[in-house]
C-alpha cells in the first residue's frame, strides 16, 4: 500500500513537476517568512531577520535541492536529463555517431543472428516431458560404428534392462500416399505403441496407439503430423476416423500429433511397429538391421553412466549368445538432446565464438572513438568537476551516453539480425537442424538486450573513468582545448588496438583453415563424375509389385522409356547411390578364404544396379567388364567388386573370375555362388571426408529391389529433363510417387553443407573483423599524427627528412601490429583447436594458414597506418608551428 | 522500524515529527519550533532534514498535508497524523522506551 503511494507520489513529482516544485517553493518560503517574522517581533529589521534565518537555517535553494533529491524520482529525473543530454551530444557529432552506430549494429546484429541459431539448436528445450531422461540407443560395430538395432535385440534389451523404465523402437518407414493429385512419398516412423508416452506427449487430436494395435495383423492405424494434417487434410477435425491410402492400404487416422512434435528424422506418419513388421517380416531376423534406433527413458533412480554399463553388459551377453548375428556388436547411448543437435554443435559454437570476437572488436573501436571524443570534452568535464559534480555523477552521465549509443546501435543490429536469420535459414538445407526453429524469439531478443547493456559497459566504462581522472584538471589551467593526451590514455588506446588485431588474427586463421579444408575436400575425387547427372528415387510398395517379375518389368520399362528421351545420354538404376546416406551392407564369404569369426567377415556395401550404371555415374572400370542386358534372371549369377575389395581380398591375383556368396557358409544349403566379372573404382559413399569402403555390385534383374534410384546423364541441364521423365514414368504407373529429385553435383554440394556454412559465416565475420581493426588502427594513428603535428613540424624544421617522419609513424603502426600479431597467434593456436572436427586434410596448427593470415593482417594494418603517415610526411613546418 | 535501525538520527526525527503532530496539525515551521522548544534547545532541526522527513512520512501515509490559512493569515501546509501514523507513533514510542531503558541499564551498570 505505502509502496504504491510512494510510487504514485514519485510519479506526480515527475510528471507534474512544476506544480510540485511550486508547492515546495511556497512551503519553504512560508517557513522562511515565519522564522523571519519571529525575529522581526524581537526587534530586527526585515533584512537582518532574513539574513539571520539564512544563517541559522541554511540557504533556501540548497534545502529545496535536498528535499527534491530525497525521492526515487530524482534518480529517474537526472537519468532522463542525462539521456536527453546524451542524445544531444550524439546529434552534435553525426560523423562519430554514424560510425559508432554502424559498428555496434554490425557487432550486435551478428551476435543476435548467430545466437538465434545457438538457441534454436542447442538451448531451446525439446518439447518433451523431462527430456534429460531420454536416451537414444544404437548398436555399434567396430567395422562401421553406430548402426541400427535389430528388432529381436531391442526386445531383449527391453526385457533385460532395469535402468530404463521404458523403451520404444523407432523405425524409419516411408509411405506412398495415393489418391491425391500427385502421388507422394511421405517420411514416417514405425514406432512401439508407447513412443509418445515415453516422450510425454499426447496427440493434439484423437488418441494415442493402444497396445492391441501394435501387433502384426491388427487393423492398420496411423497418427499424422500436424503439418501433414494441415497440408493434406485441410486441418479438418473430422479427419479423425477417416481412412488414408498409404502403400495401397487403407489406414484409419486415429489422431494428429501436436504442432511442436519433432523427431530426428521425417515423421509425418506414425504407424505401430507391430503392423509394420507384419509387412516387413525380414526385420524380425536378429541379423537384420534397418534404420531403427531405440528410444529409452531412464528409470527415475538411474543415471546415464549406470544405464550405459548395464546396456554394455546386456550387449556382451547377447553377442556371446548369438555370435552369428551379434559377434562384436556393442551398444551406444546418446542423450536425445545430442541426437537432435547432430554434428553441428562445434560449428555453431565456433561461429558464436567468432561473432563474440567481432563484437569485442566493435566495442574496442567505439571505446577508441569515445576516448578521442572525450579528449575534446576534457574542459567541459574539468569545469563540471570544479563546480562540484562528483566523479560518480559524471561517470554515470557518460555511461548513460554509452547506453544511448548501445541501444540505438542494438536496435539497428536487431533489424540486421532479422535479415540475418532469414539468410541463415535460406543457407541451411532444411533437414540439418532437425526441426529446430531459428528466429528472433523472446529469448533471442532478451539476449540482444543483455548484450546491449554489456556492450555499453565494455566500451563505455574505460573512456568514462578516463575522462574524470584528476590529472585532467590541469586542462583547466591550460588554455588550449585538450591537445595534450596523457601517456596513460594513449596506452589505453594502443591496448584496444592490440586486442582488436589479436582477435582479428584469430578469426582470420580460423577462416583460413576452413577455406583450406573445404578446398582440399572439394578436390577429393569422389570416384564418380557429378556433371549433368540427375537422380530421383522411387519405392514400389503397392501389392501389385510384390512379385519379382513385376518389379523387373517396371524398372526395365522405366529404363527403356527414359533412354529414348531426347537429351538423355544414358540412364541407369541403382539401389544405393553415393552421398545419400542410404546403404545396405551384408557379410560375404569368398571361395577358399579361411573362415574368420562371425563379426570379422568382409562386410561390403552392396548395390543392385542396371547395365550402364558405371558409365552413367562415371565410375571407372578397372578390370573385366560391366554388366550387360544379358546379366538377367536367366543368366549365371555375376557380381562386380570395387578396387578396394579386390586389393584387400585378392592381393596376389585377379579378382575377376573368383567366386563368393552372400552371408556365411551354411552346411544345410547349396552355396549360391556369384562370379566376379569386373572391378570398378572406389566411390566415396558416405561423404568426401570419409574413406572409401568395400563395395559389391550385382545386376538388378538378378536381385530385384522395389526401392531404387534412377540416374540420368543428360546432354543438357539435367533439371530440365525432370518433367519429361515424370511423364514417362506416369505413363507406366501414375500412382507411384517420384521423390528426392536432385543432381549428383547438388548431392556433393549438400554433403559439405555444414563446412560451407561455417566457412561462409566465418569468412564474413573475419572480413568484418579485419575492416573494423583497420578502421581502428587508422583512427589511432591519425589521431596520434594530428596531436603530434607540432612536434613533427619542429622536427622537420630542425632538419628531419620526410622519410624519417614516415618511418616514425609507420613504426608506431608496426609496433602495435607486431604485438597484436604475437598475441593473436597465441590466441589462434588455442582457439582453432575447436575447429578440429570441421577440418579436413589440415591440422589446426597449420603453419601456412597462420602465416597467410598474419600477412593479410600485416598488410592491411600497415596500409591503414600508411594513410595517416603520408599526411604526417606532408606537414609544412611553418604552418604546423603557426597553427598552435 | 526494524530495517532502519542503523539510521538512528533519521528514525528519531521521524518519530519526533510524528509526536509533534500527535498534539495538533502543524506546519513545517511550527514543527521545528515545537521540537526545538520541547528539547530545550538540545536539537536543532534544519529545514532540509525536516522536509525530507515530512516527504518520507507523507509518502508512507503516516501524515497528510493540507493547505490552510495560518494564524497570521498566510497560506501554509498543515500536516496531520493519519490513523496509520498514530499506530506507528505508539509502536515507536514503546520500542524507543524499551531501547532507551536498556541502554540506560547498560550505561549505569558499573
Amino acid at each position: 500500500m505505502s509502496l504504491l503511494r510512494n510510487v504514485a507520489s514519485g510519479l506526480r513529482s515527475l510528471f507534474r513537476k512544476e506544480q510540485v516544485d511550486r508547492e515546495l517553493d511556497e512551503e519553504l518560503r512560508g517557513y522562511q517568512e515565519m522564522a523571519a517574522e519571529e525575529k522581526i517581533k524581537d526587534g530586527m529589521s526585515r533584512k537582518e531577520a532574513l539574513r539571520a534565518v539564512r544563517l541559522e537555517r541554511g540557504n533556501l535553494e540548497v534545502t529545496k535541492d535536498t528535499v527534491r533529491s530525497g525521492g526515487w524520482e530524482s534518480v529517474a529525473h537526472t537519468s532522463w536529463q542525462d539521456l536527453r543530454f546524451g542524445l544531444r551530444m550524439l546529434r552534435k557529432s553525426p560523423g562519430f555517431t554514424a560510425v559508432a552506430l554502424l559498428t555496434l549494429a554490425i557487432g550486435i546484429g551478428a551476435n543476435t543472428a548467430i545466437f538465434s541459431v545457438v538457441y534454436g539448436v542447442l538451448l531451446e528445450p525439446l518439447p518433451f516431458r523431462d527430456a534429460s531422461g531420454l536416451v537414444l540407443l544404437n548398436e555399434t560395430t567396430p567395422r562401421v560404428g553406430k548402426v541400427s538395432v535389430s528388432y529381436p535385440n531391442f526386445l531383449d534389451w527391453r526385457s533385460q534392462s532395469t535402468t530404463f523404465s521404458q523403451m520404444a523402437a523407432v523405425c524409419e518407414a516411408g509411405f506412398n500416399l495415393a489418391g491425391v493429385s500427385r502421388p507422394e512419398s511421405i517420411g514416417g516412423e514405425a514406432v512401439s505403441a508407447n513412443f509418445l508416452s515415453i516422450l510425454g506427449m499426447r496427440p493434439f487430436l484423437g488418441r494415442d496407439f493402444e497396445a492391441s494395435e501394435d501387433k502384426a495383423g491388427a487393423a492398420p492405424v496411423v497418427l499424422l503430423s500436424y503439418a501433414l494434417w494441415q497440408s493434406h487434410l485441410g486441418a479438418d477435425p473430422s479427419a479423425i476416423g477417416r481412412t488414408i491410402m498409404l502403400d495401397g492400404t487403407g489406414y484409419t487416422i486415429i489422431g494428429v500429433l501436436p504442432p511442436n512434435f519433432r523427431w530426428t528424422g521425417q515423421a509425418d506418419v506414425l504407424e505401430p511397429i507391430g503392423t509394420w513388421l507384419g509387412k516387413n517380416p525380414d526385420a524380425m531376423k536378429r541379423g537384420d538391421r534397418g534404420d531403427m534406433p531405440v528410444l529409452g527413458r531412464l528409470a527415475p533412480a538411474s543415471r546415464f553412466a549406470q544405464a550405459r554399463s548395464e546396456m554394455e553388459g546386456i550387449a556382451a551377453r547377447l553377442s556371446k549368445e548369438y555370435p552369428a548375428s551379434n559377434d562384436q556388436f556393442g551398444v551406444a547411448l546418446t542423450p536425445l538432446r545430442d541426437a537432435f543437435v547432430g554434428d553441428t554443435r562445434m560449428a555453431i559454437l565456433s561461429l558464436f565464438g567468432a561473432v563474440l570476437c567481432v563484437l569485442l572488436i566493435a566495442c574496442a573501436n567505439v571505446a577508441n572513438l569515445l576516448l578521442v571524443r572525450g579528449a575534446g570534452r576534457t574542459r567541459e568535464i574539468a569545469l563540471r568537476l570544479a563546480f562540484g559534480a562528483t566523479r560518480k555523477r559524471i561517470i554515470r552521465q557518460m555511461l548513460t551516453e554509452s547506453l544511448v549509443l548501445a541501444v540505438l546501435g542494438g536496435v539497428l543490429g536487431v533489424a540486421l539480425a532479422f535479415a540475418g536469420t532469414q539468410a541463415i535459414t535460406q543457407l541451411m538445407p532444411p533437414g540439418l537442424f532437425m526441426g529446430a526453429k531459428v528466429n528472433l524469439n523472446p529469448a533471442v531478443l532478451a539476449f540482444a538486450g543483455i548484450l546491449i547493456v554489456l556492450a555499453a559497459f565494455v566500451f563505455g566504462l574505460a573512456p568514462a573513468a578516463r575522462s574524470t581522472k584528476p590529472d585532467m584538471q590541469r586542462h583547466l589551467k591550460e588554455g588550449s582545448a585538450g591537445t595534450g593526451t596523457s601517456t596513460a590514455e594513449s596506452r589505453l588506446r594502443a591496448s584496444f588496438i592490440v586486442a582488436e588485431l589479436a582477435l582479428s588474427l584469430i578469426l582470420l586463421a580460423g577462416a583460413g583453415l576452413m577455406i583450406k579444408s573445404l578446398h582440399l575436400l572439394l578436390s577429393v575425387s569422389p570416384g564418380f563424375q557429378v556433371d549433368r547427372v540427375l537422380t530421383m528415387e522411387m519405392d514400389l510398395r503397392t501389392a501389385q509389385y510384390n512379385k519379382d517379375d513385376a518389379i523387373r518389368n517396371f524398372w526395365q520399362n522405366v529404363l527403356d522409356r527414359v533412354r529414348t528421351l531426347p537429351g538423355a545420354q544414358s540412364a541407369a538404376l541403382g539401389t544405393e547411390i553415393p552421398l545419400t546416406d542410404s546403404h545396405s551392407r551384408i557379410d560375404i564369404t569368398i571361395e577358399g578364404m579361411p573362415l574368420p569369426k562371425p563379426g570379422s567377415f568382409p562386410h561390403p556395401d552392396t548395390h543392385a544396379v542396371s547395365d550402364g550404371y558405371a558409365s552413367t555415374l562415371g565410375v571407372p572400370l578397372v578390370r573385366g567388364r560391366t554388366f550387360t542386358e544379358t546379366d538377367n534372371e536367366n543368366g549365371s549369377r555375376v557380381a562386380i567388386v570395387n578396387a578396394m575389395l579386390a586389393r584387400e581380398y585378392f592381393p596376389n591375383g585377379d579378382a575377376v573370375g573368383k567366386r563368393f556368396i552372400f552371408g556365411h557358409p551354411d552346411p544345410d544349403k547349396a552355396p549360391q555362388w556369384l562370379t566376379i566379372v569386373g572391378v570398378l573404382g572406389d566411390t566415396r559413399m558416405y561423404g568426401l571426408a570419409q574413406p572409401a569402403r568395400l563395395e559389391v555390385y550385382v545386376p538388378f534383374r538378378q536381385a530385384p529391389k522395389s526401392h531404387m534410384n534412377l540416374l540420368v546423364k543428360s546432354a543438357v541441364d539435367p533439371a530440365a529433363m525432370t518433367s519429361a521423365i515424370r511423364a514417362q514414368i506416369a505413363s507406366i504407373d501414375k500412382d507411384e510417387p517420384i521423390f528426392a529429385i536432385t543432381t549428383m553435383s547438388q548431392l556433393v554440394s549438400d554433403s559439405v553443407t555444414t563446412r560451407r556454412f561455417t566457412l561462409i559465416l566465418l569468412g564474413l565475420f573475419s572480413g568484418l573483423a579485419l575492416i573494423l581493426a583497420a578502421i581502428g588502427i587508422y583512427g589511432v594513428i591519425s589521431y596520434s599524427v594530428a596531436q603530434r603535428t607540432r612536434d613533427i613540424g619542429i622536427r622537420m624544421a630542425l632538419g628531419a627528412s620526410r622519410t624519417d617522419v614516415l618511418r616514425d609513424v609507420l613504426a608506431l603502426g608496426a609496433r602495435l601490429t607486431g604485438v597484436g600479431l604475437l598475441l593473436g597467434l597465441i590466441g589462434a593456436l588455442a582457439a582453432t583447436r575447436v575447429l578440429s572436427s570441421l577440418l579436413f586434410g589440415v591440422r589446426y596448427t597449420d603453419a601456412l594458414t597462420f602465416t597467410a593470415a598474419s600477412l593479410v593482417l600485416l598488410v592491411v594494418s600497415l596500409f591503414a597506418s600508411y594513410l595517416p603517415a603520408r599526411r604526417a610526411m606532408r606537414v609544412d613546418p611553418i604552418v604546423a608551428l603557426r597553427y598552435e | 522500524m526494524g530495517d532502519k535501525s542503523s539510521d538512528v538520527v533519521q528514525g528519531t526525527l521521524d518519530m519526533l515529527v510524528l509526536k509533534t503532530l500527535a498534539l495538533e496539525p502543524m506546519h513545517g515551521y511550527g514543527i521545528t519550533v515545537r521540537i526545538e522548544q520541547m528539547s530545550k534547545g538540545v536539537f536543532h532541526v534544519n529545514p532540509g532534514s525536516l522536509f525530507l522527513a515530512i516527504q518520507r512520512l507523507d509518502r508512507d501515509g503516516l501524515i497528510k498535508g493540507e493547505w490552510k490559512a495560518s494564524e497570521n493569515n498566510r497560506r501554509a501546509k498543515y500536516y496531520a497524523l493519519t490513523e496509520k501514523g498514530r499506530k506507528r507513533l505508539n509502536n515507536e514510542t514503546r520500542e524507543w522506551g524499551r531501547q532507551a531503558a536498556a541502554i540506560a541499564r547498560i550505561l549505569e551498570a558499573s
